[in-house]
């Protein structure tokens, strides 16, 4: 039988699979994006699960507003991105060293 | 709680909110006037910005929406409130912003920035900073958040054609949408563990579950890491430095000035609003994020040779006092808290002013060694900059003192003898850099002998805010009462 | 094993998978699509879940908005590929440790010592076959979180006016068309005559 436990540990693998891929990559900017999506995708995983598992509608409405927000913020992050790659002609974050002190 | 589309578009509901709406109105009307108008004539874009905040402070503080006897009053189905601290803290965001505004139109003038950009941004930040203080419900914290949030990063990066900003930038997001991810897992947690995302609920549920239930520490846990992030504390502080240092320096006065004071109303409803039940579990989180911040702070802070690093790592050990007064979860603990924050704002708001008015062709004063000289070439504004510099070190008569002292006694009479004792000894090695830089000014001869030149609005502003440094100093039992009243 | 079980394992394991890859592949243009297959993935978990309308929406908004976006940005800037995989191999121990160690401390806390195996939470009860999630999670939201969701729409109208304030720039030197100086041009304003001496003949 499923319970709530099996989402919410795929939840957590998730969510640890996000936080290392930020370790491992440091390097590859746009991968990082997409780490950030994997964790958003933890945390909608976990209030999907207890939204029907409470029998409660908030979780689902507030994944919609996750949902919403993370489409902003790639938006944002990618314009970001772009300006980046047009001043320094790479996305490379180990060659980000203009701020050190 | 549960309420119909009739509840919702109830006038009462708007009218608690009318500040929000009034500065969402205006950023609207910005952002259209600035498509008609020629660039020469972006000045009005300026005027329409002070005009905004001005009349959002009259809204704001019209006040009349309390019941009788009550202290909150609610709209939308609890989603929002309105309350004395969250009026007091939305109010001199309004004045730190003004102060913002003024400021950073002589540096875009100068820097050839000046775009209406800078004004919407700011104003949705704003209008963030509005929602997170009045949020009661978690969606509204993240949404008010995430707004304050990217509007930032997007200000960060403003200067398009700098590759230092463009860096810092990026190191904002990711770190910045990381936290937010830390933040929103610990959400999660809490909603299942007490079915609800209203502050009050959840509150009602936690003190019931006590630190007992597991899933509640960790969903708090997960919590206090993502405000920490937020605050930019020891050891979340890493992105701090490099935005503040990266950032172009009228953008890296707003980041330091305005958000902090939201970042405080966001820890305070979030932790004493929502989990005050778990007060006991959170206090100890917080005493060691204090203590480090205000060790690392400090110390790093000495070392810096870039001011706008220094007041980085400043800044740093600043929120750790701010933590420091949040840790006894009493009344006047949050009071002294609040006093400190709105301290600072203004303070910070003051020093990077400073930085501003000494850049000159193009080129920030971010060396200390541009202050060098300062009382030579101009008198006055080096006594301006020696006022802030003894109120952040903590000196007496100065406002700063008064801020340390009073969240050092809400520690003390917490029984918190050791940290206030730490915080007192590391305030003592801080006042070192910041008397340096008075030493620089006062005792070293000038690498410029240049007048200093500044529009009147920027002198009278800057003048204003020095003298606030030593007025609210002599004169302190006035905020710090109202600050005080916002908690009982 | 029934076989509401076996469709969850096998999406979870598609799952797991496809984000390990979306963290490990070299490539950012395959990284991004294995995230699409990861969506997919959770949508399917969603819909076993009865949580349709969120399932749909992740799939339109994620699979066909957001990853759509990070492939066009892919596409545009020219990535050198080859130095950014060099501090993969180096933080691989300490990033595998980190996740490993919070994983278990995350499995405990949720099957050890929480009160989320089967006994303290029932499973939902399966929805009646009229049952509409997009018409309920639609009257929540514009009820009970209306405040919110103006605020959703201001975060919308931000990430707009950012994204033109960071990216777009005049080019002085780009030679654009402007079409209505285009309509009014006259004949006479690209024909010239002229008047030239009738050639003579050369003499051989």
């Amino acid at each position: 039988m499923l319970t709530l436990a099996h989402f919410l540990t795929l939840g957590a693998i998730l969510f640890c699979l996000g936080v290392a891929g930020i370790f491992v990559n440091r390097k590859n900017v746009i991968i990082l994006l997409m780490c950030i999506e994997l964790i958003l995708l933890a945390v909608n995983m976990n209030f999907v699960a207890f939204s029907r598992f409470l029998g409660n509608l908030d979780g689902q409405v507030f994944v919609f507003f996750i949902l919403t927000v993370a489409a902003a913020e790639a938006a944002i992050g990618l314009a970001i991105l772009v300006v980046l790659f047009r001043n320094r002609k790479t996305i490379n974050v180990a060659e980000l060293d203009d701020l050190k002190g | 709680m549960n309420g119909s589309l009739l509840d919702s578009v109830n006038i009462g509901n708007w009218m608690l909110i009318a500040p929000e709406l009034w500065v969402l109105t205006m950023t609207c009307v910005i952002l259209f006037v600035d498509l008609y108008i020629k660039e020469e004539r972006r000045g009005i874009i300026h005027l329409l910005g002070m005009i905004t905040l001005i009349f959002a402070a009259i809204i704001t503080l019209r006040g009349g929406y309390l019941e009788e006897g009550a202290t909150q009053a609610f709209a939308f189905n609890d989603t929002f409130v309105r309350d004395r601290m969250g009026d007091v803290l939305k109010a001199f965001s309004y004045l730190v912003l003004a102060g913002v505004y003024t400021y950073a139109k002589f540096y875009m003038r100068q820097f050839s920035l000046f775009r209406s950009d800078f004004y919407t941004l700011s104003l949705e930040a704003l209008l963030g900073i509005m929602l997170l203080i009045s949020a009661n419900n978690l969606v509204m914290v993240y949404l008010g958040l995430e707004l304050l949030a990217l509007a930032s990063y997007a200000l960060v990066a403003f200067d398009r054609g700098s590759q230092r900003a463009s860096e810092a930038a990026m190191k904002y997001f990711v770190l910045g949408s990381m936290a937010s991810g830390i933040l929103l897992y610990g959400m999660s947690m809490i909603y299942g563990a007490t079915g609800s995302l209203d502050l009050a609920e959840i509150s009602t549920a936690a003190a019931a579950a006590g630190s007992g239930d597991i899933i509640l520490l960790f969903g708090m846990v997960f919590l206090v890491v993502g405000i920490a992030f937020k605050l930019g504390v020891v050891p979340f502080h890493m992105w701090i430095p490099d935005v503040y240092h990266g950032a172009p320096a009228a953008v890296t006065l707003f980041i330091a000035a305005v958000p902090k004071m939201a970042a405080f109303a966001m820890a305070y409803r979030l932790l004493q609003s929502g989990l005050g039940g778990l007060h006991v579990d959170w206090m100890q989180m917080l005493a060691v994020l204090a203590v480090l911040s205000i060790m690392a702070g400090n110390l790093a802070a000495i070392a810096q040779t870039n001011i706008k690093r220094m007041l980085a790592y400043s800044t740093i050990s600043h929120m750790g006092f701010v933590l420091l007064g949040m840790l006894p979860g009493t009344a006047t603990g949050f009071g002294a808290a609040m006093y400190y924050v709105i301290v600072y704002s203004l303070m910070s708001a003051a020093a990077f002013g400073m930085v501003i008015l000494l850049s000159h062709h193009g080129v920030e004063a971010e060396k200390l060694d541009d202050f060098k000289g300062l009382n030579r070439r101009n008198p006055w504004y080096a006594a301006i900059m020696a006022m802030v510099m003894f109120s952040m070190a903590g000196v007496p008569i100065f406002v700063g003192f008064f801020a340390k002292w009073l969240v050092i006694k809400a520690a003390l009479d917490a029984g918190l003898m050791w940290l206030a004792l730490l915080a007192v000894i590391f305030s003592v090695v801080g006042a070192f850099y910041y008397l340096r830089v008075v030493k620089l000014m006062y005792f070293d001869e000038p690498l410029a002998e240049s007048s200093i030149e500044a529009p009147v609005d920027f002198r009278a502003a800057i003048s204003i805010n020095g003298i606030l440094m030593i007025g609210l100093g002599i004169f302190s039992s006035a905020l710090i009462s109202v600050c005080m009243s916002s908690f009982t | 094993m029934p076989i509401i079980e076996i469709t969850f394992y096998l999406f979870a394991a598609v799952l797991v998978g496809a984000a390990v890859m979306v963290i490990s592949v070299r490539n950012p243009v395959y990284a991004a699509l294995f995230l699409v297959l990861t969506f997919f993935s959770a949508a399917a978990l969603w819909l076993l879940l009865e949580v349709e309308f969120l399932a749909i929406v992740l799939v339109l908004v994620y699979v066909g908005a957001v990853m759509v976006l990070f492939l066009f940005v892919v596409m545009m800037l020219d990535i050198n590929l080859a130095p950014l995989k060099e501090g993969f191999i180096r933080y691989l121990p300490a990033a595998i440790t980190v996740a490993v160690v919070m994983a278990v401390e995350l499995m405990m806390v949720l099957w050890v010592r929480g009160k989320f195996g089967s006994e303290a939470f029932e499973s939902p009860v399966p929805h009646p076959p009229d049952y509409n999630n997009t018409k309920e999670v639609g009257e929540w939201l514009y009820t009970q979180y209306m405040l919110p969701f103006e605020v959703a729409g201001i975060i919308l109208l931000v990430a707009i006016i950012a994204a033109v304030a960071l990216t777009l720039r005049r080019r002085p030197e780009a030679k654009r068309q402007d079409p209505a100086r285009q309509v009014q041009v006259k004949r006479d304003d690209r024909i010239r005559m002229v008047k030239m001496k009738s050639e003579t003949k050369v003499e051989e």
